[in-house]
């Protein structure tokens, strides 16, 4: 597990991989297990069809009908629009701060680049790992969720739910990606987190809110947000159009961390 | 530009300024191979620096460094392949081994025969099984001392080497050098301590404030060092004495006991006061700030 830069990284997850794996598969059951309890109390869909107040609860629960009678509508607002994503960044974000700014921090990205290695390369290993461990999260919340859906004989796709939490996985990977551009650019660490953090908030509410206000449609195209959640990927599957542009992000800014932490100096 | 086969380091006009401060300017040094070059300078003087522009972790402002004849900058990580580092402020993963480091860093890097890793090990005296996050400052040391001479580089660059070592470790880190010397290959120390730079190094380069201030082999270090001697007679002594011989100043004397200054030799302070009763002679290293002062002195005055 030290044969290079990727799978140390990799090996410095496994603990925490760990326990947000175990923390992933609970909520997945744990929502899964709930449905049949909350899908048999009718009135709470009325309430909010009934309430006059449909597009508040919209905004706030993240821009979709509260449907609690479906599973993809119950699924929809308990996980995909807020939790799974707020987790997933929070991981990302965690990984992202930490990969470069974390390590010019602690100093032993000296220690890396005193031997034959570029450093796009170690950002590029580093990238690999956020990835992976994405990937592997997605994967094992993924199997809880499918298990928790076959235990309370939910009707639904298993693909539309590898869909939609592949999609949740990239909107994580695109704020993922800030941080670690960030690191790149600066090397400060709390600079990344604060940054990108305060950035997935401003680009949740601008998806969210534009449901209410007018002024804020036009601009939420900006928002990973709106590309996750507009096309509905629990019901239509992945659009190709909204994936590409959360694709495109990752890509971009990952194209743009290498140049500029190529050329800045290293602190001490 | 000197690209001969035997200038390891050379650095034409190397500047780094930090926004608007200084870290080093105008620096201009050749190393040559098989030597063991000390950079002496007090801490802040741009020691650091320097080296961190050899390593690329910075780019120079102005002017260049070129090793093994390649450019600090394009040519990195062919000259990082042949270089071993240890940096003056070691920061290593606290959550490995010394072992697993040495193995991660081993794998980053061809050419690491780990016989040679606990060879090194044994005769640093370096116990390779505990998290590194336990170890003292001193054994930490060991480790990145292993870590920059296990694929036998034929660049050693070390910012402050014996930090924290106890003076056993510092015995055998000094034989490290030497056998490195006698391999042909190339030593590059910095240091802020004297008697260690003259006790390896075969050519120092003195920084102060950024700049460098001079580069001589050690026996011309050594023969224009000033030292503090203070002699005690069994009774008062004629200062005069001692006011007129050559390489002596600064002489006062306090109950006895006479304080002066010697610039390069002690023999003739040493003869003048074998005229005398002598109880006891007791000599003190010079600091840093006390053989610039030394040199800046003379330079004056041969001028």
């Amino acid at each position: 597990m030290l044969k290079n830069v990727f799978l140390k990284t990799l090996r410095d997850q496994r603990r925490s991989l760990l326990f947000w794996g175990i923390g992933l598969v609970a909520l997945a059951l744990y929502i899964a297990l709930f449905y049949p309890t909350v899908r048999d109390m009718p009135q709470l869909s009325d309430f909010f069809q009934q309430s006059g107040q449909k597009d508040v609860f919209e905004a706030f629960l993240g821009g979709q009908l509260p449907d609690f009678s479906t599973p993809t509508g119950y699924l929809n607002v308990e996980l995909y629009s807020l939790m799974l994503p707020l987790l997933m960044l929070v991981f990302a974000i965690g990984f992202g701060s930490g990969a470069i700014a974390g390590e010019e921090e602690k100093g032993t990205l000296d220690f890396l680049l005193a031997n034959p290695i570029p450093r796009w390369q170690v950002v590029a290993e580093k990238f690999g790992v956020m990835v992976t461990a994405l990937l592997v999260l997605s994967f094992v919340f993924l199997v809880g969720l499918v298990i928790g859906a076959v235990t309370v004989d939910m009707e639904i796709s298993y693909l539309r739910l590898a869909q939609a939490t592949f999609s949740t996985l990239l909107v994580a990977l695109d704020f993922g990606m800030v941080a670690l551009f960030l690191g790149c650019w600066r090397g400060n660490r709390g600079l990344c987190i604060g940054v990108s953090g305060g950035l997935a908030a401003v680009m949740y509410f601008l998806n969210s809110l534009a449901e209410m206000v007018d002024a804020l449609k036009g601009y939420r195209i900006i928002s990973p947000f709106y590309h996750h959640v507009t096309p509905n990927v629990l019901v239509n599957g992945l659009d190709p159009g909204h994936t590409l542009v959360l694709l495109g992000i990752v890509v971009v800014l990952f194209v743009a961390s290498l140049p500029v932490f190529d050329r800045r100096d290293i602190a001490v | 530009m000197v690209t001969d086969q035997n200038t390891i380091i050379h650095t034409s006009m190397l500047t780094k300024f930090y926004g608007k401060y200084r870290g080093i300017e105008d620096v201009n040094l050749d190393v040559k191979r098989g030597e063991v070059f000390g950079y002496l300078g007090p801490n802040g003087a741009g020691k650091t620096t320097t080296i961190r522009t050899f390593m690329d972790y910075i780019r120079p402002t102005r002017g260049n460094a070129t090793i093994f004849g390649f450019d600090s900058r394009r040519g990195s990580i062919e000259t990082r392949r042949r270089i071993g580092y240890l940096p003056g402020e070691l920061s290593i993963y606290g959550n490995l081994t010394g072992t697993e480091l040495l193995r991660f860093a081993a794998n980053l890097r061809q050419g690491v025969e780990w016989s040679y890793v606990t060879t090194l090990a044994q005769r640093l005296d370096c116990d390779l099984t505990r998290r590194l996050r336990t170890l003292s400052h001193g054994n930490r040391q060991k480790i990145g001392l292993i870590q920059a001479f296990m694929h036998k580089p034929e660049l050693v660059i070390l910012d402050e080497p014996t930090n924290g070592l106890d003076p056993l470790i510092q015995q055998e880190f000094y034989r490290l050098i030497l056998e490195t010397k006698s391999d042909g290959r190339t030593v590059f120390l910095s240091s802020h301590i004297l008697p260690e730079v003259e006790r390896v190094c075969d050519r120092v380069g003195i920084i102060r404030n950024g700049k460098l201030a001079a580069v001589e082999t050690v026996e011309t270090l050594k023969s224009r060092a000033l030292r503090r001697l203070d002699i005690h007679f069994a009774q008062a002594v004629p200062i005069e004495r001692f006011n007129t011989v050559p390489g002596v100043r600064n002489v006062t004397m306090h109950d006895n006991v006479l304080h002066c200054e010697v610039i390069g030799s002690l023999d003739a302070c040493v003869k003048a006061a074998a005229k005398f009763e002598v109880v006891n002679i007791v000599s003190h290293e010079p600091s840093l700030e006390e053989i610039f002062l030394a040199y800046y002195s003379q330079d004056k005055s041969n001028a």
